[in-house]
């Protein structure tokens, strides 16, 4: 028995030392309950944390998608306004403009009897229709009223007297001054068509209505067709940066007209009295009976050059120009007329202006050889704000004065058309606003027809226009 | 030949005047360049070149008058009946359109 009992008593001790061995190692990292609720209470914190930070994660995601899409939502409701800025909702209105201008007028004329009068001179709109950015429609109109007449038997108590004729009623007139279409093909080239306002000059494209200073036109414009029907290339080279430029006009157009088709130069009107020939204002492609065409073989051509230097900036300049027009007038197309018109403006400050043209025309006939109507005008004007007297009333008015002269040419054959005339203007605008104005001048007129005695009618003008 | 002499002697007065009034004109410039030392050409602006422009003609027109629209269609009247060269026209034409303020 004691043999066994020591090897197993051994045999224990030694298991149990191994055991003993085996389990002193965890014996000394053992954590204990105190430190491990410690520690699972913070890993709790942490993870409360943790999920307080996905949750604030995703609130924050939550209000960037909020705030991309307003942003997005800006961005697009942006570009909306910019789109309908550039491109206003379009209507009826949008491209259509109307400008222009109207005169009433106070006359009194001295020396052919008549009485003084109030009367309404013009009512000139012009109507604008731009199409796009390179094509704008324009028309311009003159209207007007004029007494109308009446004829018949004076009666007293019912018992006929003389015949009358006599003003009765009123008329309106309407006219088509211009009705073009512009084309802005590049930069330095415009096409014009239809029936266009004539570079002869300035005066018809510049200087009509309200623009002039002075209620009623030079002398010697008459001499010019205003329009004509026709097609135009017209443009301006800028020379430099200083404003200065060279411009051109030339067209072509159906060109003046005969009024009985012949080349005479006279003709009889239905009353049969004595009138000229020439016809500048008709002859506009569609003929009485309905047909297009000429009324001669060829349209005339014509144009313009000016020349434009300003100098030390505003309201000191110069512009001169040279134009002219050639062509047939009566419908065998053998005798021609022609223009010739010298042009030119100076400012020099803001108060002193003077501008004038010369017109020189002629026309070869069949009966009476060569008539050659001319005229030539010189306007000056000085404003009374250069003399710096701080006076409100007379700081707006402004002096003007004028010189011009014409002679029609029709002293051929005795006809008793002929007539020269010379007329010295001197007045005054009150620019009211800077489109109103009330503008006053007394004219000096002197007429002569050869062979007879010289007529003397000055007269007394006073009139509102107002630019729109 | 007596019409043709009278016309001559016209033609040659009309071209006197012509003649003297650029020389007047010249001779302003000539003065004016005294006065002052030569310079770079300076660019003009709109402002500037309406003020140049637009007074040839008309008392100046506020650029309130009329709306940026209306304004963009009468600058393509003014540019045909005045011919304005097209840079002009347009640095004129956006000066109106932002003192138009519409």
């Amino acid at each position: 028995m004691k043999n066994n009992f020591t090897p197993r008593f051994i045999s224990s001790a030694a298991a149990s030392c191994i055991l003993g061995l085996t389990a002193t190692q965890p014996a000394a990292a053992a954590v204990s309950d105190e430190d491990f609720n410690a520690l699972k209470a913070t890993v709790q914190q942490l993870q409360q944390a943790h999920d307080q930070d996905q949750k604030q994660i995703q609130t924050l995601q939550q209000q960037l998608g909020e705030t991309q899409t307003l942003a997005t939502n800006a961005v697009v409701a942006a570009d909306a306004v910019a789109q309908a800025q550039a491109n206003p909702p379009r209507n009826a209105l949008h491209n259509f403009t109307m400008v222009g201008d109207a005169e009433i007028q106070y006359a009194k004329t001295y020396g052919n009897g008549t009485h003084n009068g109030f009367e309404l001179a013009d009512f000139a709109p012009i109507f604008l229709y731009r199409a796009n950015d390179n094509i704008l429609f324009e028309a311009g109109f003159d209207i007007m009223l004029q007494n109308g007449s009446a004829s018949g038997t004076n009666s007293y108590n019912g018992v006929a007297g003389s015949a009358y004729t006599h003003d009765s009623g009123s008329s309106t007139s309407v006219s088509l001054s211009f009705a073009q279409m512009d084309y802005l093909v590049n930069d330095y080239v415009t096409f014009v068509g239809g029936y266009m306002l004539l570079p002869l000059g300035t005066y018809s494209e510049r200087g009509a209505g309200w623009l002039n200073k002075i209620p009623d036109d030079p002398l010697g414009v008459e001499f010019l067709p205003g329009a004509g029907a026709g097609a135009q290339l017209r443009g301006a080279y800028p020379l430099g940066e200083s404003g200065q430029m060279l411009t051109y006009a030339v067209y072509c157009a159906n060109g003046p007209s005969s009024v009985d088709g012949t080349g005479n130069a006279y003709t009889l009107d239905g009353g049969g009295n004595k009138i000229s020939n020439l016809d500048l204002g008709g002859n506009v492609g569609i003929q009485n009976d309905g047909n297009n065409g000429n009324l001669h073989s060829a349209p005339s051509g014509g144009g313009r050059l000016g020349w434009f230097v300003p100098w030390g900036g505003a309201h000191k300049d110069l512009e001169l120009g040279v134009s002219g027009q050639t062509g047939s007038w009566d419908d065998a197309s053998s005798y021609t007329w022609s223009a010739l018109v010298l042009d030119g403006a100076l400012h020099v400050g803001p108060n002193v202006e003077v501008k004038g043209e010369y017109i020189d025309t002629w026309y070869n006939t069949s009966d009476a050889g060569t008539i050659r109507p001319w005229g030539a005008w010189v306007q000056a004007g000085y404003k009374l704000a250069g003399l710096d007297w701080d006076m409100p009333v007379i700081s707006d008015i402004e002096l003007v004065g004028r010189v011009d002269k014409e002679n029609n040419g029709l002293d051929k054959l005795g006809s008793g058309l002929g007539a020269e005339t010379r007329r010295y203007t001197m007045g005054y605008v009150y620019y009211i606003t800077n489109t109103l104005l009330f503008e006053g001048d007394y004219e000096f007129i002197h007429s002569c027809i050869p062979g007879s005695s010289p007529l003397t009618a000055n007269q007394l003008i006073f009139q509102l226009s107002y630019g729109f | 030949m007596k019409p043709n002499s009278k016309h001559s002697r016209r033609l040659i007065r009309a071209a006197v005047a012509v003649l003297a009034l650029v020389a007047l004109g010249g001779l302003i410039a000539v003065a004016q360049a005294d006065d002052t030392k030569p310079a770079a050409p300076k660019k003009l602006t709109g402002a500037e070149l309406y003020a140049v422009n637009c007074n040839r003609c008309h008392p100046e027109r506020y650029p309130t008058e009329f709306n940026s629209a209306q304004w963009q269609t009468i600058m393509i009247h003014m540019r045909v009946r005045a011919n304005l060269p097209a840079k002009q026209a347009k640095e004129i034409l956006k000066y109106m359109k932002e003192e138009a303020g519409n």
